[in-house]
């Protein structure tokens, strides 16, 4: 799913995925301020637990993401974050791969943080309980850009990978929902807990 | 960005305004203790879930295929170390330089045969067509005993012993042929192939166990994983820290979470 291995991507597409992280990485380092080191670290940790344990569904199995959320909470520090943790899977359990590393980072948090950033004014001038729902929404479409993302990536290597279209909605659709519940769920708790935590991205002086 | 900020200024003070009652003063402290208090509590659901996630320590996602030799076929099937099968998808066989050879869809239950004429170097990749991708390989050592070497492929790692034999198809015609007085070729031919077949019938569960074991998450690999995390976070402090040592007292730094303490 969201983890392509090596050996499957054209060389330009993981040179043009390497240098689109690449650029990424030195966005979301350049913005982790001190004070944003333990959340990203955290939620890193969550990302690469939560994407190990899978749920068969169908033909496949699936396993959250939790870019959206990400995207809603660190910005574009989400992708040291996702960098991180996609590094620690393919070193530890060879989930994707080194050289696709770039790649995946894109697939996975870029819709996130693209998806969270578009949201954030409806976030922020939303009462909590909409803001939720825009959150849920977030993370259902992160989820559907990432299967986007992946598609878009294996079509343009090779045209004979182009993943068929009934088996990513089987898989995708339902990942899509799950992630846009339990996304709800933590921001809904955020946002009675701590929500200075969601507010905080867009609150900066860019 | 004057509409975001009093936008996130209504999203801050409500809640917060309700969390008054408890008259406690805000501070950075207690704000970084309630962070690290709702995220444990995220990261103690997602740990809840892994160790739930079976009898094993930990199921992965992961594609994965099993293939070996059955009677000079490559067999074998495809699974998801979380569980599943991926059926009625493509698999490829390749030979050593990387051609394909073969084409076929996988059967219900993610299997799929192919019988090669000519032993080689082959692997089999298996494409979910959900993204997923995973190769065997199977050498050719591991068919030479039941095909034939082809000389033209020319294959310098082409690695079959020297005499090749070429096992009868079928069972019941060998042993048709067994009631019939053999010499030593023939002989040594049927042992041969019987022995393949044996050894391979015992290897086969250990080579599955070997699959499902190697592809499976563990909880001390997973644990490793989050402490390095919390090393590089460790490390990150450490280094901003150091960096900011010259200027102590930084108010013009980022204004993040606590940029509005409450009057």
């Amino acid at each position: 799913m969201a983890h392509i291995p090596d050996g499957v991507l054209s060389v330009p597409v993981l040179i043009g995925g390497g240098v689109l992280a690449a650029g990424g990485l030195a966005l979301g380092l350049r913005r982790l301020d001190e004070r944003d080191i333990p959340k990203t670290a955290i939620l890193a940790a969550v990302f690469f637990v939560v994407s190990l344990v899978s749920v068969p569904v169908g033909p496949s199995s699936i396993h959250l993401l939790l870019s959206g959320l990400m995207g809603l909470v660190l910005g574009v520090r989400a992708i040291p974050a996702v960098f991180v943790g996609l590094l620690l899977q393919a070193a530890l359990f060879g989930f994707g791969g080194l050289t696709t590393l770039g790649v995946n980072v894109v697939d996975i948090a870029f819709p996130g943080v693209v998806f969270a950033a578009l949201a954030r004014p409806l976030i922020d001038a939303a009462q909590p309980r909409r803001a939720v729902a825009v959150a849920g929404l977030v993370a259902a479409l992160a989820v559907l850009g990432t299967a986007g993302c992946v598609s878009l990536a294996l079509a343009l290597s090779s045209a004979e990978y182009l993943p068929s279209a009934k088996i990513v909605a089987v898989t995708y659709v339902p990942l899509a929902a799950a992630e846009a519940v339990i996304t709800a769920l933590v921001v809904g708790f955020l946002l009675k807990v701590r929500p200075a935590l969601l507010a905080s991205p867009a609150g900066r002086p860019a | 960005m004057r509409p975001t900020a009093t936008g996130s200024n209504l999203v801050l003070r409500s809640p917060r305004e309700r969390a008054s009652r408890r008259t406690r003063p805000w501070s950075p402290a207690i704000g970084t203790r309630r962070a690290l208090a709702s995220f444990l509590a995220v990261f103690a659901l997602a740990l809840t879930m892994l160790l739930a996630a079976g009898q094993n320590p930990a199921e992965a996602h992961r594609l994965k295929v099993f293939a070996t030799v059955e009677d000079g076929a490559i067999t074998g099937y495809a699974f998801f170390i979380g569980g599943g099968r991926p059926e009625g998808v493509d698999f490829i066989v390749k030979n050593g330089s990387g051609t394909a050879v073969h084409r076929g869809k996988t059967d219900d239950e993610g299997g799929f045969r192919w019988r090669p004429d000519h032993a080689e170097d082959y692997s089999v990749t298996v494409d979910a067509g959900d993204g997923h991708f995973a190769a065997a390989e199977i050498l050719a050592d591991r068919l030479a005993g039941q095909l034939s070497a082809e000389p033209a492929t020319a294959t310098p790692q082409a690695t079959a012993p020297a005499p090749a034999f070429v096992v009868p198809a079928q069972p019941g015609p060998a042993e048709a042929a067994a009631c019939a007085p053999l010499d030593r070729d023939a002989l040594a031919k049927l042992v041969q192939a019987s022995v393949d077949r044996a050894v391979a019938r015992e290897i086969r569960p250990l080579l599955e166990a070997y699959d499902q074991a190697d592809g499976r998450v563990r909880l001390n690999d997973v644990m490793g994983g989050v402490g390095m995390i919390v090393g590089l976070a460790g490390a990150g402090l450490w280094a901003v820290s150091r960096r900011r040592r010259p200027v102590p007292d930084d108010p013009a730094g980022p204004p993040g979470e606590r940029r509005d303490p409450p009057a």
